[in-house]
């Protein structure tokens, strides 16, 4: 019995050692080895709505255009040139020099389908967010396409550029029937045009790709410089410290800034610090419905806008790419203004403020956060400095978002990545144009986001923004807090440049 | 004797059904799967779509009823976020955690068994307080420290073992230790405790008078009798430690069975939690079944009642 | 399923491991609790801790929630360091917080979080298992089945999923663990009232028409305290290192509460570079448990000969 046992072990223990592969990492094997704390089981942009798909999204896949980081413009990619033919619709012409990993060639009639597959809402793509304003593509023409949007879009040119990626046509149709009788679309072999194609995927582990050697020339993507590059999932940070210094990893970001600085100063690894699209705010129960009145009094509410130091947490704990910001929005967005009411830290006005209110003797609350707790901490450690006791809840995202709709939070710090789009209408017109992500639901808000998310008049959009972010800044519904900054620590072999919209180009790192 | 199983299996059926009814009330009740696949970014709308496309607007009781339908159908369904077979994931994984949980048990055993059996030899003698100091000391040292500090001194100091991956057996060294070491204190006082009362039967004293050989009659009458216990006690930690290797398989980075459930809680991915509490729960009375089994095996007694 | 229970049970038989003391009379259990050095290091050092508890207002020298980030990150004085300070003698956290404070404080939450979820489990614990005991049959079979449900369920699963789905608050932790580690109280207590029912005093209470309430609250209680208290330094144990294992995860108690679990899994990013910050509270921890189970096994070879397995 017990030989059985032991013998069964054996067997298990082989087989599992057997099929994993080993790991090596660095210039020696040209395989940079990148690695998050996130698991990635399903590598396809459209069924995972990870920041590591949305990575490799724009790695493995090409869309129509391209975002050109230093001039901020939309420069075309899979396309050669495009037009808006009115505000709905955009004409595409596009390259006729590209072929799919797999070999096939890219035309009109895979944009047709990519465009077609992935708007129908029956599919359940799951990043919705970048293809519900999409209505239908026709082909116009040997090289070219019409994409037709269902409502006048003007941001529609960032989603077409790191969001919305071509998939060859009929790409879908080899998906497997799911156990429930769905079509399981997020299971099918990835194939794109991107610089990397997918190798294997170990769900939950790891991704390994390989450089594409037939990568169209002239592009502003280019060829990757790098023959091998590998993902992986490592839970622990650190564990990515300890393989990033005995060479087992390349590459790591999210390091929190008081490790970052040690990493910094060792021989073999190089720290940045770069700016992400990620903002952290405080939101307020405005209308009272968590049952803590204190927040519908707006004197609390500059009470803590006052109490709170965003510079030092900016210096302290969060890196020098940060900035504290004023309104609701992230600076790099178009429609962004920082000139709004702005709220000083004044500790001393806060304790005033508060005995105004009728709370002299201080306020007991909760804030609830999900995300970076070392920040939150900090708020409540400025918050009490003044009275104001706040009990942390941390919680699961999801968990959040529920309460949140709910209007069970009196305080709530969070964050929005606005999936990296760089315009307004990704963060403020979500938060501030009356849906249930909405603390205030004010009218005048509502109306200003809605002529400035529907303008084509760049001006106008500006203009109205302005107003709303004036508003919502000087009623406080949000204390916008900073930008995100992100540590990134790389082997110093490496030649990487961070980008300021945390999506980094692996294709055009070098081995030095 | 197969009434007595037949018995068994269906209250092992009954605890598992609810033991996945507990699962399920308890992680839809605390928020919205609809919203975990959505993701960060999703607005109401998007939300709304992703509920009715994937099936989560139906009330809670109908998805139970249909998981369990399925579930006892051999189908344990699909998982919406991986967007494969919860099966094959499942046997994906469990071959990882039960090798490191196998790795564990051995490194518990052959280090606590030997020491208890030393310590029982040689009671209140320097060999008896150094298993007694190690089996204190053991309870009391949180497992993630333990391991990370390992990982520190052997992994970036010494470089003397790999810190993830699961390329070699050496992979797996410091994470069994890890796991392992925090059996040993209950395993080495179980038979240090048994080999006592044993050592001090009459039957042992009886083998020694008729004047066997010590070895003979340590090994062959008192530890096959002490270790009846322990087997029972190694079957059951062999459980736990599958459902609690989560904190070793995160700080290892080992895509297991640990990480796989924390994932799973996470995410909201229902049907892949359910399975693995499912999993864990069968595995546990499986395994208490076959430790009857085994002490039937060591104990004759036992089998002929 | 009996025997499924059972096998725990033997799991539980650690508990009642006794050295080989020979028989002596309850009297000379003094003597030998102040010559048993184990139990007196766990009493005197858990004593001490206690002490710190109660009296951390009055000897802490700082507000454990004072932050200043200005300050952060100060190392313990036996460190060789220009930032090292009197002041704070075993520096200050990443918030700039006195960690010695936060030490003093901590000792609280961490003694609370034990003893709490120590008392519910036992209160569930030994109410179902004396119950299972005393009157065996069909009782007897749905606590087994509720046990056997609960031995079944992977606790730190449980546990994580529970905390992190409904948030974390210090009483919601204490919760979670009293409501699952209830197990080995009612294992224990379930097979000791097993073995007092059928002793011959309980028989002549039933006899003499005592209640059932009365018989088993002064009749089998006394009788299975010995058990119940090494079962409760045990499980106090238990919590106290589940605690910190949900809040490596992030899962434990929360801010601004300076629990020891809290300030390891603060600490616990800034190991590789500052190992002071997680191995200061990590020791107290260590220090903490081990008390608690020195004294738990005091206590068991103390009271093994009165002991009735």
């Amino acid at each position: 019995m017990f030989r059985k046992i032991l013998t069964s072990t054996a067997l298990a223990a082989a087989v599992t050692l057997s099929v994993a592969p080993a790991a090596y990492a660095g210039k020696a094997n040209d395989t940079l080895v990148w690695s998050t704390t996130r698991e990635v089981a399903v590598a396809d942009p459209y069924y995972n709505n990870t920041r590591e798909l949305v990575i490799i999204g724009n790695t493995v896949w090409d869309g129509l255009l391209f975002r050109d980081l230093k001039s901020g413009e939309f420069v075309p990619l899979l396309a050669t040139s495009y037009k808006w033919a009115d505000n709905t619709t955009i004409d595409f012409e596009l390259r006729d020099d590209v072929v799919f990993h797999d070999g096939s060639k890219f035309g009109p009639e895979d944009v047709v389908y990519t465009v077609n597959f992935v708007s129908n809402a029956d599919n359940g793509v799951l990043t919705q967010a970048n293809v519900k304003f999409l209505e239908s593509a026709e082909q116009t023409g040997p090289n070219s396409v019409r994409i037709k949007l269902k409502e006048p879009f003007p941001a529609a040119l960032a989603y077409f550029a790191q969001a919305i990626f071509m998939m060859p046509e009929g790409h879908y149709d080899s998906a497997p029937d799911g156990a429930d009788g769905k079509k399981d679309y997020g299971a099918v072999k990835p194939v794109g045009t991107g610089p990397y194609m997918i190798q294997n995927v170990v769900a939950g582990d790891r991704i390994e790709m390989v450089r594409n050697e037939k990568y169209f020339k002239g592009g502003p993507k280019g060829q990757a410089g790098i023959g091998n590059l590998t993902f992986r999932t490592i839970k622990e940070m650190n564990t990515q410290i300890a393989e990033l210094l005995t060479g087992g990893l390349d590459w790591i970001w999210d390091v929190p800034k008081d490790q970052a600085e040690k990493l910094g100063g060792m021989d073999n690894v190089t720290v940045t610090n770069a700016k992400t699209m990620r903002v952290s705010y405080i939101a307020f129960d405005v209308d009272g419905d968590s049952g803590d009145k204190a927040f519908t009094n707006k004197k609390v509410r500059e009470a803590v806008a006052h109490a709170i130091n965003r510079k030092s947490i900016v210096e302290n704990l969060v890196g020098p790419a940060s900035v504290v910001i004023d309104s609701a929005c992230h600076p790099d967005q178009f429609g962004c203004t920082q000139d709004v009411k702005k709220w000083d830290y004044d500790p001393e006005k806060a304790k005033a403020l508060l005995k105004e209110a009728g709370f002299g003797d201080g306020i007991t609350t909760d804030i609830y956060a999900y995300r970076q707790r070392e920040f939150t901490e900090a708020v409540i450690g400025d918050l009490a400095n003044v009275g104001i006791k706040a009990n942390l809840k941390f919680m699961q995202y999801r968990a959040l978002r529920d309460l949140v709709w709910k209007g069970t939070t009196p305080l709530h710090h969070m964050t929005w990545g606005s999936n990296s789009i760089p315009d307004v209408s990704a963060i403020t017109s979500h938060f501030f144009g009356g849906g249930r992500d909405d603390p205030a639901k004010d009218p005048k808000v509502i109306e200003a986001l809605k002529v400035a998310d529907t303008s084509v008049d760049p001006e106008v959009r500006k203009a109205k923004y302005k107003e709303a972010l004036g508003i919502i800044s000087s009623e406080l519904y949000w204390l916008p807090m900073f930008t995100y900054a992100k540590y990134y620590a790389y082997t110093s072999d490496v030649d990487f440049t961070p980008t300021p919209d945390e999506i980094p180009r692996f294709y055009t790192a070098k081995w030095k | 004797m197969l009434i007595y199983a037949l018995k068994r299996l269906s209250i092992a059926l009954l605890v598992a059904i609810t033991v996945s009814l507990l699962t399920f009330s308890m992680i839809y009740l605390s928020g919205d799967p609809a919203i975990a696949l959505a993701g960060e970014s999703a607005t109401q709308q998007d939300i709304e779509n992703i509920r009715k496309v994937y099936g989560y607007d139906r009330p809670i009781i109908v998805q139970y009823a249909a998981w369990l339908g399925n579930a006892l159908q051999g189908n344990l369904g699909h998982s919406h976020y991986l967007k494969t077979e919860v099966s094959n994931v499942i046997f994906d994984r469990l071959p990882v955690t039960m090798t490191l949980g196998a790795c564990a048990l051995s490194f518990a055993l052959a280090l606590s068994i030997p020491l208890g059996v030393l310590a029982a030899m040689r009671p209140n003698t320097l060999v008896d307080r150094f298993a007694l100091t190690l089996a204190v000391i053991g309870q009391a040292l949180p497992s993630f420290w333990f391991a990370l500090i390992m990982i520190f001194l052997f992994g970036v100091s010494l470089r003397w073992l790999p810190i993830t991956g699961s390329a070699s057996w050496l992979n797996f060294v410091m994470p069994s230790i890890a796991l392992g070491y925090y059996v040993t204190p209950a395993v080495m006082r179980l038979t240090r405790a048994g080999m006592i009362e044993v050592l001090s039967s009459d039957y042992i004293r009886t083998a020694r008078a008729k004047g066997l050989r010590p070895g003979v009659v340590l090994f062959k009458h008192a530890l096959r009798n002490a270790i009846i216990p322990v087997v029972s006690l190694a079957a059951v930690q062999f459980g736990f430690m599958l459902g609690g290797s989560i904190v070793i398989e995160t700080i290892f980075a080992i895509n297991g069975l640990g990480q796989l459930a924390w994932e799973s809680i996470l995410r909201a991915d229902l049907p892949m939690m359910q399975a693995i509490v499912l999993v864990l729960s069968c595995f546990y009375i499986v395994l208490t079944f076959v430790a009857d089994l085994l002490n039937a095996f060591l104990d004759p007694r036992i089998r002929v009642s | 399923m009996d025997d499924a229970v059972n096998k725990t049970e033997q799991d539980q038989v650690v508990i009642a491991d006794r050295t080989i003391d020979e028989p002596s009379p309850a009297e000379r259990a003094k003597k030998r609790m102040l010559g048993h050095k184990g139990f007196m290091f766990g009493a005197i050092v858990l004593g001490v801790i206690l002490a710190i508890a109660f009296l951390a207002p009055l000897i802490s020298p700082h507000d454990p929630l004072d932050q200043q980030l200005a300050r952060k990150l100060i190392p313990p004085i036996w460190h060789d360091h220009p930032k090292v300070t009197w002041a704070h003698p075993l520096g200050t956290d990443q918030f700039g917080r006195d960690y010695l404070s936060r030490l003093i404080h901590g000792s609280q939450i961490s003694l609370l979080i034990g003893f709490a979820a120590m008392l519910i489990s036992g209160v569930i614990g030994t109410a179902i298992g004396v119950a299972a005991g005393y009157f065996g049959g069909r009782v007897d079979m749905v606590v087994n089945f509720i046990i056997t449900t609960r031995l079944s369920l992977p606790v730190v699963l449980v546990a994580l999923a529970v905390v992190s789905l409904i948030g974390n608050s210090l009483w919601i932790v204490i919760a979670v663990l009293g409501l699952l580690i209830w197990d080995r109280f009612a294992v224990v207590m379930r097979s000791t009232t097993q073995q007092v029912r059928n002793l011959d005093y309980v028989a002549a209470a039933q006899a003499i028409g005592c209640s059932t309430p009365r018989i088993i609250f002064t009749e089998i209680m006394p009788n299975i305290v010995n058990n119940l208290i090494v079962v409760a330094t045990v499980e106090m144990a238990h919590a106290i290192i589940l605690e910190a294992a949900l809040s490596f995860l992030g899962l434990g108690v929360q801010p601004p509460a300076p629990s020891w679990g809290l300030m390891i899994a603060e600490g616990k990013n800034h190991m590789l570079f500052d190992p002071w910050l997680v191995g200061i509270p990590g020791t107290a921890l260590f220090i903490l448990i081990l008390s608690i189970n020195l004294l738990g096994d005091g206590i068991r070879d103390i009271t093994a000969p009165e002991n009735r397995n």
